[in-house]
């Protein structure tokens, strides 16, 4: 049988349902998010794990010197399970005519290698009998709609070879099929991957030994001691590239989007169960000073103070938990289903998903322990109520005096009374006042980290392909060639200018510290690419020097005017070059230098790989594509476009998602204001009843309760937008890697959208606490002893 | 002059429903001072509610002059109680974050003319002209109650309605309230209906209507009203 003070509870929750609804949801929407985006955090990591163990993903990868060697000496150094030596090829492909740039990787023909191996999607794997079969990576596979069966051409010195495919196959390397650590952002026109025979990427390499090797270490557990060691052997041995799991570009930049979910599935339930705590704490309070006299019966009546703390304990803990429990089933239902959408977009190898019974414990467990933190507070006030006085029915007196607004704009003094009424309403609750900024505070945190997500995006995106990359196109060429091709490109219809550069990997060394990048030689007036410093202004390429990516001040630590050592891979020469200064840009960290001084140093003429292209006003961009791509030299077309669009198609679910915050967010700032304004109201119904009874018209007392709330949102705007961009700032700064410079950018409108939309939804908020007082009935309020 | 005409109040509906007022007729003069008594449940509220106009009848008709209430808009209603009726509460009902010249003054707004120099006047007439600036917390329960009544006074309405207007303070300080509600009544010509279920009071009215389950069982008028001062209970 049910007890009275359980029955009692449950009525007052039936009859304040709104009010408890509003926390309900709030803890609801908190805990979903929680599970769904911790689950998926958890499922992600398990998949990769699963794929990098299932499929022997490296845990080193070394480049360049004495490769044999180098494996050798791996292969006896104690935690290495296995080195496998490969040659790699960077070589030109077309597929359904479209040349693009390509990569060749050899792999043993007698069956799958002991590191770095490959899942088969469709068809089978290579074949020593086929020697010309080769496999593809599913990215290139799809965007060409190849199949085993199909051909694929590669550039072979001078002449295209057409090669059978024997399989479509997905590889832990190429998972985000980035073509070096600076160039994360490829497009399949432009970048794709196969897999042939050892022989043939040899051959195809122009070489007669492997050129890279790649090592997995016992169980595939990271090591990071062991990576310094035989990092150190490497190079001993002439390696030019040493990189390790963690720095793999593929694996690099997941691992930015799993921290993206590890973040999120901190702080945005944060934002909620905060909320929902305090819209509860706000409930809660009102109950027990509503309460007092039934307070005061209880007690004198025999309850004990401990039974009176916990009924009132259960006003928080019991909409906690029946906001959480559906809350965590529905946030570990969603982890499996964007677990899913997103191993299958990318396709990742292997997905996991699995019931983790902790986070569903811990989601509700957060929802229960925020609002019965909540209750705690008033629950300890109610048991402390002295019988005798509560029964009496007298409240402690609300303590009056001038507001803080009138005291510092005297002026406000002349305003007519219930404007001044306003103002000191807002007062007279000053904690009530401080939480319903404070959730408007709240709200606009989640608003502004959303959306500035969207504007740093877009200014990240203006910023590289708009401001600072100034080509249409970057034309690359088969083989090194001379500055009279690049010419010849001007000869192309609807071409207006072209410019020559070279584009090289290289190790840049600093005392013992290196990093691999590529280094980009231009003209030094170069019109195809602007150079924008730390400070954000715009410099020119000086013709002496070096200009590095602001990323490397710190990884090297060096500054403008040290001297570096830049080891250039395919020469396998190690030149000095001094720092003339550093960039500040969005997408990877660079090298630049003019071409005469890349000259000076390395010696020689320098040769070109690539031209920066520049259309004719009015050219047909597809046309001028295919007269380019039709020149012998051109290995492929980079449309600048193309990445630009890539990204733009990326927004979408960026669009998707701040759409969902901002509903969210919203909803947040509903419950929060329309508690704390319910509870304005109900608190002042007396007063309300009696400017009624006195010929005040409801329309005034609407307007003068509208306003008292309107300022205490308005309050919290200000506040809200400068902690809603320093709290972006710090979230999206958490994302900062030599891959990605995430400055944090908010457009002046979103900032005035955003207060907007939070005065809309006070607004809105307030309307039913105001149809309310429409059902308030005087006679009764009036004569009520408290209210 | 308020004219009652087989009023009759219902709370409710069925066997829930709560007859607050039955067929009640009555004729109350301007300027008289009428005492209704009654027990708790009697009705004697309900009808101060009704010609206060914050409260609708089920029955019968009401009219305050030529003014028939339940024909009324709710615009009219509005002005009606902003212009015809005053109210004093039991329980005061000052807004706490308002001066006492500002309680008055907010009300005194509603109607014409300069609002503040009404209610400094109204204030002035129940004692207070000291305490002008304080907040209710700063008051003492009679004042509080004094502040009430300058508050119905600012508007100068023809008719004074007070709800058990002694009910929350001391006897000393009740019976000053009351020889207060008598003076000003007279001064300014006002209808003060004054709602208790103290006996007593009623020998300081021109007329006492005693109500009883929603009927009137007593309808007397005192030929010697005596000083609020005497009374005692």
């Amino acid at each position: 049988m049910v007890k009275p003070l359980t029955r009692k509870l449950f009525r007052d929750i039936g009859r304040h349902r709104a009010q408890f609804i509003a926390v309900m949801v709030t803890v609801f929407l908190g805990v979903t998010i929680f599970a769904a985006t911790y689950d998926s955090y958890q499922n992600l990591v398990a998949s990769y794990e699963t794929t990098f163990s299932e499929y022997h993903f490296a845990n080193l990868t070394v480049a360049g010197g004495d490769i044999e060697a180098i494996a050798a000496a791996a292969a006896e150094t104690p935690g290495v399970e296995a080195a496998h030596s490969r040659t790699i090829a960077d070589v030109p492909l077309r597929a359904d005519e479209t040349k693009l740039l390509g990569r060749a990787v050899g792999l043993p023909v007698t069956g799958q290698p002991a590191v770095n191996q490959l899942k088969v999607l469709d068809g089978t794997y290579l074949d020593a009998a086929r020697p010309g079969g080769v496999l593809v990576e599913e990215h290139m596979a799809d965007h060409f709609g190849l199949v085993p069966g199909s051909t694929v051409e590669v550039l072979c010195g001078t002449d295209w070879r057409v090669l059978e495919i024997v399989g479509v196959v997905s590889s832990p390397e190429y998972i985000w099929p980035a073509r070096s650590r600076q160039e994360i952002l490829t497009t399949p026109d432009n970048f794709g991957v196969v897999f042939t025979g050892e022989s043939l990427a040899r051959e195809l390499a122009g070489v007669e030994s492997p050129n890279e090797v790649v090592l997995y270490y016992e169980n595939g557990e990271p090591d990071e001691a062991l990576s310094v060691e035989l990092g150190v052997t490497a190079r001993n041995l002439g390696a030019t590239q040493v990189y390790t799991r963690d720095e793999q570009p593929s694996n690099a930049a997941l691992s930015e989007d799993i921290k993206g979910f590890e973040e999120m599935a901190l702080l945005f339930p944060v934002l909620f169960i905060v909320a929902a705590a305090m819209a509860s704490y706000v409930m809660i309070s009102r109950f027990v000073y509503a309460q007092r006299p039934h307070i005061g019966g209880m007690l004198a009546n025999g309850f004990t103070r401990g039974q009176v703390l916990r009924h009132y304990l259960g006003y928080g803990w019991i909409p906690g938990l029946i906001g959480a429990v559906p809350g965590a089933v529905l946030g570990v239902f969603l982890a499996g289903v964007i677990t899913r959408l997103y191993t299958g977009m990318l396709s990742v190898p292997v997905t996991l998903i699995e019931f983790h019974p902790t986070t569903l414990a811990a989601g509700v467990f957060i929802g229960v322990l925020a609002t019965l933190l909540a209750a705690l507070a008033p629950a300890l006030v109610a048991s402390r109520i002295r019988p005798a006085e509560a029964m009496r029915g007298e409240t402690p007196a609300g303590r009056g005096r001038v507001s803080i607004a009138e005291r510092l704009l005297p002026p406000l003094r002349r305003l007519p009374i219930r404007w001044r009424m306003a103002f000191r309403g807002i007062e007279r609750n000053p904690r009530r006042t401080l939480y319903t900024m404070f959730g408007v505070v709240l709200s606009l945190v989640l608003v502004l980290v959303s959306w500035g997500m969207i504007d740093t995006v877009e200014h990240l995106l203006d910023l590289q392909f708009v401001q600072i990359s100034q080509e249409d196109a970057v034309v690359y060429f088969a083989a090194p060639v001379g500055i009279e091709e690049v010419a010849a490109l001007e000869a192309v219809p609807g071409v207006a200018a072209a410019e020559p550069a070279l584009e090289a990997p290289v190790t840049v060394t600093a005392g013992d510290r290196t990093y691999d990048t590529v280094l980009v030689a231009l003209e030094a007036g170069t019109e195809m690419h602007n150079f924008r410093s730390v400070d954000g202004s715009w410099i020119e390429l000086p013709d002496e020097g070096l200009l590095l990516g602001k990323a490397l001040g710190s990884e090297l630590g060096i500054e403008a005017g040290d001297v570096v050592g830049v080891t250039v891979a395919p020469l396998g020469i190690t030149v000095e070059g001094t720092v003339a200064g550093f960039v500040d840009e969005p997408l990877g960290t660079f090298a630049y230098t003019s071409r005469q001084y890349a000259a000076a140093q390395l010696g020689g003429s320098l040769r070109v790989t690539s031209a920066l292209v520049r259309y004719s006003e009015g050219a047909d961009a597809a046309v001028v594509r295919q007269a380019i791509t039709e020149l012998p030299d051109v290995a492929a077309f980079e449309d600048a476009d193309a990445l630009y669009d890539v990204m733009n198609r990326y927004m979408m679910l960026f669009y998707g998602f701040v759409g969902i915050m901002l509903v969210f967010g919203a909803a947040m700032a509903f419950a929060l204001i329309f508690n704390a304004m319910t509870v304005n109201i109900a608190e002042r119904s007396r007063e309300v009843a009696t400017l009624l009874a006195v010929g005040t018209k409801r329309s005034t007392v609407s307007r003068l309760i509208t306003a008292e709330n309107l300022i205490v949102a308005v309050a919290g705007i200000p506040f809200g937008l400068v902690a809603g961009y320093y709290l972006s700032a710090f979230f999206w700064g958490s994302f900062e890697s030599d891959m990605f410079a995430f400055d944090l950018y908010v457009r002046p409108a979103t900032f005035a959208f955003a207060g907007l939309a939070i005065v809309v939804v006070a607004l809105i908020s307030g309307w039913p606490g105001l149809r309310a007082l429409r059902r308030l009935h005087i006679p009764t309020v009036v004569k009520e002893r408290s209210s | 002059m308020i004219s009652l005409n087989g009023v009759g109040k219902t709370y409710g509906e069925g066997v829930a429903a709560v007859h607050a007022l039955r067929d009640v007729d009555l004729e109350i003069p301007d300027g008289e001072l009428t005492v209704i008594l009654g027990p708790s449940g009697s009705g004697k509220t309900t009808l101060l509610n009704l010609v206060g106009a914050i409260d609708d009848l089920s029955s019968g008709s009401l009219r305050v002059g030529d003014v028939d209430l339940a024909a009324l808009s709710a615009d009219a209603r509005v002005d009606y109680r902003r212009t015809q009726v005053g109210f004093v509460f039991q329980f005061f009902n000052l807004i706490p974050t308002l001066t006492a010249a500002e309680n008055v003054e907010l009300v005194a707004e509603l109607t014409r003319g300069n609002g503040a120099q009404r209610a400094r006047t109204a204030l002035e007439q129940v004692g207070l002209a000291e305490r002008l600036d304080h907040f209710p917390s700063q008051l003492s329960g009679g004042e509080q109650q004094r502040v009430a009544i300058a508050r119905a006074l600012a508007k100068e309405p023809p008719i004074l309605l007070c709800d058990e207007p002694t009910g929350e303070l001391d006897f000393e300080t009740g019976r000053l309230i009351l020889g207060l509600l008598r003076r000003l009544g007279r001064e300014n010509g006002q209808t003060v209906l004054l709602v208790t279920h103290n006996a007593a009071i009623g020998e300081m009215a021109d007329r006492v209507v005693r109500l009883r389950s929603g009927e009137i069982v007593e309808d007397r008028h005192i030929e010697s009203p005596v000083d609020a001062e005497t009374l005692t209970w």
